[in-house]
């Protein structure tokens, strides 16, 4: 596992779709740009690495997300996806969420994120890092 | 170009004709169910509404909910959390427009304190003679509830798209207003 692999996943789905705040936005390592949810909950987005990786920790820069569930696969596809940790994050006003989420030393080639609830209609999804 | 997505709950007491208008919206007009069966559970019907002089759209989840008491408790069950309300009465019947207010806290009370936009639809207007509900009255009830008001006749095709409509502009605004608060964050 390299350092490379952790760094350069990739969005490869997400459920809803402003074209002017496309996925890719949430792995391009800037806070600034974002993908926003475009109404209704669940709402999930599907991150991929290069190869498998091991990852302990995510830290996750958000807006308006309320609850979240973190599930990961080992197959090459997007498949069979298994629930690693669901987490409720406090509401934050005028500022966006930053969240650090410690696993414990999974291994993953994809990592599926469930939105399940927010605190308002939209939600925004602005980083996703992996350690 | 941006695709919106909205639960809308359509509800009201039983026989003011809210599958009537759920049946006009879906097949855009061509069809009305002359005679009446009552909902005992929940219909889901998905239409998308473009929202004019964009190139957006909002596809509507219309959740037709059984008006009936005795269905009530199974049908909230199924409405989630809700990004609109389209709350329909009946012209005709004094009952059917003093239950809104009822209507309208069960509904807010599936809303997590959220602010969720909604329509008031007063259905029958082809019954005018027998009307028992001013249109003042409802438009000024309406409007206390920050609700917007529309009336129609699903059974003479009469303005059953407006309250949909409305409601995908309202959430289609609400939307360009939440895109501008988290622009601003970052």
């Amino acid at each position: 596992m390299t350092h490379t692999a952790l760094s350069s996943a990739q969005v490869v789905l997400a459920s809803s779709g402003d074209e002017n705040h496309p996925p890719e936005n949430i792995s391009d390592g800037n806070t600034e740009t974002f993908w926003i949810s475009t109404g209704m909950f669940p709402q999930e987005f599907i991150m991929r690495f290069p190869e498998e990786v091991t990852i302990s920790a995510l830290t996750m820069h958000s807006y308006n997300v309320k609850s979240c569930r973190i599930e990961r696969s080992t197959s090459e596809e997007a498949e069979k996806f298994e629930a690693v940790e669901e987490k409720e994050f406090e509401h934050t006003d005028g500022h966006l969420q930053t969240n650090d989420i410690s696993v414990p030393g999974i291994s993953a080639t994809h990592l599926r994120f469930v939105i399940l609830s927010g605190y308002d209609h939209f939600v925004s999804i602005h980083k996703v890092s992996v350690q | 170009m941006v695709k919106l997505r909205a639960r809308c709950i359509l509800v009201g007491d039983a026989a003011v004709g809210k599958s009537s208008l759920s049946q006009m919206f879906r097949s855009d007009g061509t069809h009305f169910q002359k005679n009446y069966s009552m909902s005992a559970g929940v219909e889901l019907s998905v239409k998308s509404v473009i929202i004019p002089e964009t190139k957006d759209s909002v596809e509507l989840y219309v959740l037709d909910c059984a008006g009936h008491e005795t269905f009530v408790e199974a049908c909230e069950k199924m409405w989630g959390q809700p990004s609109v309300v389209c709350l329909v009465f009946d012209i005709t019947n004094e009952a059917s427009f003093s239950g809104c207010s009822h209507w309208l806290e069960r509904v807010r009370s599936h809303c997590h304190g959220l602010q969720i936009p909604g329509v008031l639809v007063g259905n029958k207007s082809d019954l005018s003679t027998r009307r028992k509900v001013e249109a003042a009255v409802a438009m000024e009830w309406a409007q206390s509830q920050g609700l917007e008001y529309h009336e129609t006749s699903a059974k003479e095709m009469e303005n059953c798209d407006a309250p949909f409509l409305s409601l995908a502009k309202a959430f289609h605004a609400l939307y360009q207003d939440r895109l501008q608060i988290i622009q601003s964050l970052v």
